[in-house]
């Protein structure tokens, strides 16, 4: 993987602001969008526009073929046994909420308990706090280590017959890596053995990380495309074959049925039982897009040795600059981190990330929408550096010879 | 150079805040928090025959949002609370002297927000 060329692949990095560098270390918000994904959506729009599955004009049955042909390319991805496993949404949000409402909310009853972690994005966490209110089941968490940074491996009766629902965050998007050698594949492991089922987060991971629904054997699967080059508005959920039935859709109209009556209707089979309306057809095809832009130029091995290396230059400038807290396990980070929130002393996290804006650096700042783990861990918001696959040593080196002067010229001023 | 973004007019409000008080005997109060990064700011004072008499301010956050607040009860100080109710996000961004993408308005308008809260509960 040539980091050179794989950045000319990305538009932006073109230049355009008066040909200053733009460094982007935002990629954990949203990466940039590589030029093939920006061309399927133009290409489409300019050359093949037309609604899906039920027009019989060409043009339409050729937007049908990209569309379904983005399908397989999302299932072969992740892979995914059947490509009717795979139902478009509007990203990962979506996904989580649609697993919660179509599913959970239709099953679950008082005495049934949802397991997630302390770490997981909000995304992960509000859909089944309203799945306890509304059903009477019961959240219970698996703990971050506030030492390590990791997740404690669970009590044993923490899953139990009682646990109809196992949901993790794959990678923390303010931690990164939260997970110690072997527990996640231990905690889906005991979680199918209490016959409860497992939804895999992968809002950060998709884009770092080759993963496999089969190998990992979770029954839900929650991914945005925007993450991995793709375009915004789109993403995927996967549900296990076996469940096609048990989940109902989430939202009911167009495109879904298979006959109507005025006072009942029945669905078609998945996945178009679970996509109503006219979709996302422009951002499903760069969707499939980005897949294919991953297929030919990026090798996940490389990326990871890649990403780690920015990550040890991130966490060692960081610890030089002094005055700085890194929130996350520095260890982990520097073998596989691809991303570093931290907390300058004296300094709230919003100065730090517009005074690095207005100096040409793109970095978050806030609590990362993740408030619970923010407060455990007593952190009020911090400065996350992120990095991605067009990101170059030279990008550390401006956010770390920067974040020195703002430093220094705050507590001057 | 106080970094070239925050004026110094800004910097010395964030680093010597005025009114930042509680007020005694205060006849109006209210607080507001910014949820998307924690920054949160409380007012207190006191209104006679319809002016600001005394007011303060409590709080954390960012140089934007405590110096907007200290910047604000400066300004407050002795007005009517008409006017104080007619102020705006112009004002604000006025006041402060720099331009504000959506996101930092936030920050810069949470002890107006605030302080109109205050106000419209004192009048209720």
């Amino acid at each position: 993987m040539d980091i050179k060329k794989i950045r000319e692949k990305f538009p932006i990095f073109k230049g355009g602001d008066g040909g200053k560098r733009l460094v982007y270390l935002d990629s954990a918000a949203t990466s940039q969008r590589a030029d093939m994904v920006i061309d399927s959506v133009h290409d489409f729009y300019s050359r093949g526009n037309a609604s899906v599955h039920r027009g019989v004009y060409e043009l339409s049955e050729r937007a049908t073929g990209l569309y379904e042909q983005a399908r397989h390319k999302v299932a072969k991805f992740i892979n995914a046994a059947d490509p009717s496993e795979i139902v478009f949404t509007s990203g990962t949000t979506e996904s989580i909420n649609f697993v919660a409402d179509a599913w959970a909310r239709e099953h679950f009853k008082e005495g049934d308990e949802i397991v997630v972690t302390q770490a997981e994005h909000h995304a992960n966490l509000l859909p089944w706090q309203r799945v306890a209110q509304r059903t009477g089941a019961k959240l219970r968490f698996i703990e971050v280590d506030q030492e390590t940074f990791f997740l404690k491996d669970p009590p044993k009766d923490l899953i139990n017959k009682n646990t109809k629902l196992v949901s993790l965050i794959h990678i923390s998007n303010v931690l990164g890596n939260v997970w110690e050698e072997g527990l996640l594949e231990s905690v889906i492991k005991r979680a199918h053995e209490v016959g409860a089922r497992v939804l895999l987060d992968c809002a950060q991971s998709i884009a770092h990380k080759k993963i496999d629904v089969q190998a990992l054997g979770v029954d839900f699967l929650a991914c945005s495309a925007h993450k991995m080059c793709g375009p915004t508005g789109v993403g995927a959920l996967y549900i296990k074959k076996d469940l096609h039935d048990a989940v109902e859709p989430y939202q009911v109209g167009g495109s879904m049925v298979h006959d109507a009556e005025y006072e009942t209707a029945n669905w078609q089979p998945a996945p178009m039982k679970f996509e109503a309306g006219t979709p996302a057809i422009a951002q499903v095809i760069g969707f499939g897009a980005a897949v294919d832009f991953f297929n030919e130029h990026v090798d996940f091995v490389e990326l990871h040795n890649h990403e780690a290396k920015l990550c040890a230059q991130l966490v060692d400038g960081l610890n030089s600059i002094g005055g700085i807290t890194i929130l996350g396990n520095q260890c982990d980070m520097k073998m596989c981190g691809h991303l570093a929130a931290f907390v300058v002393d004296g300094i709230h996290a919003h100065d730090v990330s517009a005074m690095l804006g207005m100096r040409g650096v793109g970095v978050r700042a806030g609590h990362h929408c993740v408030q619970p783990l923010a407060k455990l861990i007593g952190v009020e918001a911090s400065t996350r550096a992120s990095l991605y696959m067009y990101n170059e040593s030279e990008d550390i080196e401006v956010l770390v010879r920067e974040l020195r002067d703002l430093i220094k010229t705050f507590k001057e001023a | 150079m106080a970094d070239q973004f925050y004026q110094k007019v800004l910097m010395d409000h964030f680093k010597n805040p005025r009114n930042k008080v509680k007020i005694e005997n205060y006849n109006f109060e209210s607080g507001l928090d910014n949820p998307a990064c924690g920054d949160i700011i409380s007012m207190t004072g006191i209104i006679e025959d319809g002016v600001v008499k005394k007011i303060g301010f409590e709080g954390s956050g960012c140089v934007v949002s405590l110096a907007s607040a200290s910047m604000l009860t400066e300004k407050c100080l002795g007005m009517s609370i008409d006017s104080v109710l007619a102020l705006t996000k112009d004002d604000v961004v006025a006041m402060l002297g720099m331009e504000l993408g959506p996101n930092r308005l936030q920050c810069a308008l949470l002890s107006l927000e605030a302080l109109h809260k205050g106000i419209l509960a004192y009048r209720k």
